[in-house]
């Protein structure tokens, strides 16, 4: 076995092991993590759909028409492997809860998806907060842009 | 002229480092007056040393805008002892204190004694007198010992001169570095570099190490760095999301966010039998723990109301209370070192400025006026808040007496600095 798998196979054992410490019942789902994002290095599946939905400040809901977009990707995302869900925001307010309002923006995606049929263990989460804003200027226009869960496929 | 060359290039590269660097906006009309006497040398004792030590005090002392001093050259005399001291000839100048001192050669190896002494011209007393021994290679380092017992004389704080920050630097979108530097900026360190985010840094009560979040792996994973070894070492056993480590004041255990099931929840990580105890339970987004100074505490920010506001729990009897009522958006609560008020994050007409509130009272006192204030940070004598705050598109550090006396900016000479860690005293 290469050394980078048995690292891998070491982590997992790792994340288990330890999680059993926690004594509530923890319900596991895919995350986003060292081990599991090989496919990061694979092409993303092109849809030619918008791969962003935006937000309000401090909110994770989704409008009509984010939901009308999200069903739009349902037959891509039955021929992809995994659905990458990255949620992000504004630079106001406080970095970790911003890092926690992402992590909930792109669950809020993720919820809508399982709903409508797509398998969990396809979908990974991430929150990146408001550390990877795609504008840097402090305005309006700016902050809508930057409070968004980006789409990518595989 | 090779030798030349090589100092050319020193100070050039040091210049960059030093990324950090205090500017007063604001001072105070009322501010004590301190004259920083050069001090005398005797014996065979380099001439320039009296000078310099009494120079790096008075930079100290002047560091946060809490002084004002008595401009040398406009000194009517200039002592080295008690006997050639007359209190007239600083009176006359409207100054407040006096500090005067000589060096001595202890031995051949460079080893000096300093003595200093401390006049309060008001009260026509000596109030202060000392003797120090250490090498000529750390005039600094004595310099911050002796400013440390000047301020506490004058203030009855602690003096925070030896102390150090931690900060993140973003200088363009793929590197963040995470730096520690001295208070007054100098000697900065880099602690470790990446193309991905880092954040939250928080000082072991120690010192020797620190905590903070990195993305490096794809998703926020706690580290531990070792100061003097360098040595990295991931709470990964944690599996899923961790973010926002605090140390508790003991240095055994962290306070932190796990998000479980996409639900982040407080828990406390104890370092030595890396067991993990959940602190709260609730579907609400609960994040930016802290404890109070005595540990039997934790604030942190919870939305379970329907905004962020700020909550503390005890950590034996799991009881919570509400602390914050006013504006929409209250978060990343500390406490003060006196355990009787918090500072933080206050949200007011799209406004996030830092605030205060004794935890007796209701009210909410706002310390800044900027429109992006965070990550505020406190100095381990409760007399300075220094925050992050942005002007365009860059970063900077800004910095409050919390007597109102002084503002000051850290202005950065590349990139953009944030997310200020204010280490403890050293004991």
């Amino acid at each position: 076995m290469e050394p980078i798998g048995i690292f891998i196979l070491a982590m997992i054992c790792q994340v288990y092991s330890c999680a059993a410490n926690v004594s509530d019942s923890v319900e596991r789902m895919q995350y986003a993590s060292v081990a599991g994002e090989e496919y990061l290095q694979e092409d993303k599946l092109d849809t030619n759909l918008d791969d962003k939905v935006f937000f309000e400040f401090d909110k994770s809901s989704l409008d009509a028409e984010d939901k009308n977009l999200l069903e739009q990707y349902l037959p891509f995302i039955k021929k992809a492997k995994i659905v990458r869900l990255e949620g992000h925001c504004d630079e106001r307010g406080t970095r970790e809860y911003n890092l926690a309002l992402g992590e909930r923006r792109a669950l809020e995606v993720r919820d809508f998806l399982i709903v409508k049929g797509v398998s969990g263990k396809k979908i990974r989460v991430v929150s990146f907060g408001e550390e990877k804003p795609l504008k840097s200027a402090s305005n309006e226009n700016a902050w809508a842009e930057n409070r968004r869960v980006e789409i990518s496929l595989y | 002229m090779i030798k030349f060359f090589f100092m050319i290039v020193f100070l050039v590269s040091n210049n960059i480092f030093s990324i950090l660097e205090i500017e007063i906006l604001k001072g105070s009309d009322n501010l004590s007056k301190v004259a920083f006497v050069p001090f005398g040398v005797e014996g065979t004792v380099e001439e320039s040393y009296g000078g310099q030590i009494s120079k790096f005090i008075e930079r100290n002392l002047l560091l946060f805008g809490e002084f004002e001093n008595l401009d040398e050259s406009d000194m009517l005399s200039y002592p080295s002892s008690e006997n050639d001291f007359y209190y007239r000839d600083w009176k006359i100048q409207g100054v407040d204190y006096s500090l005067i001192g000589k060096v001595n050669s202890v031995n051949s190896l460079g080893n000096l004694n300093i003595s200093y002494s401390l006049f309060n011209i008001n009260r026509r007393i000596k109030i202060l007198e000392g003797e120090i021994i250490g090498s000529e290679n750390n005039l600094e380092g004595i310099s911050k010992i002796i400013s440390n017992r000047i301020y506490e004389e004058i203030t009855g704080l602690k003096g925070i001169f030896n102390t150090k920050l931690a900060y993140v630097v973003n200088s363009d979108t793929e590197t963040y570095q995470i730096c520690i530097s001295d208070i007054d900026g100098k000697n900065e360190q880099i602690l470790f570099t990446s193309n991905a985010p880092i954040m939250s840094p928080d000082w072991a009560p120690d010192r020797k190490k620190i905590a903070y979040v990195s993305f490096e792996n794809g998703l926020a994973e706690i580290f531990i760095q070792d100061l003097k070894s360098g040595q990295r070492d991931s709470i990964q056993a944690l599996g899923m999301t961790n973010s926002a480590p605090v140390w508790s004041p003991d240095g055994k255990s962290l306070a932190l966010v796990v998000s479980f099931s996409g639900n982040p929840d407080i828990f406390i990580y104890s370092l030595n039998n890396k067991k993990l105890t959940r602190l709260t339970n609730h579907y609400g987004i609960d994040t930016e723990p802290s404890w109070s100074p005595d540990s039997k505490k934790i604030i942190f920010t919870s939305d379970r109301s329907g905004s962020p506001q700020l909550y503390e729990i005890n950590t034996k009897s799991k009881r919570k209370k509400r602390l914050t009522r006013d504006g929409n958006y209250n978060a990343r609560g500390r406490y003060f070192p006196d355990g009787k008020s918090i500072f933080f994050v206050h949200g007011n007409d799209g406004n996030f400025q830092i605030a205060t509130k004794k935890l007796s009272s209701r009210y909410i006192e706002t310390l800044t006026s900027t429109s992006l204030d965070e990550s505020p940070t406190i100095s381990p004598n409760g007399n300075i808040i220094i925050y992050a705050t942005k002007d365009g598109s860059n970063g900077y550090l800004g910095g409050i007496t919390l007597d109102g006396k002084s503002r000051f900016s850290l202005p950065v000479k590349n990139g953009s600095v944030r997310e200020p860690a204010w280490s403890p005293l050293l004991n």
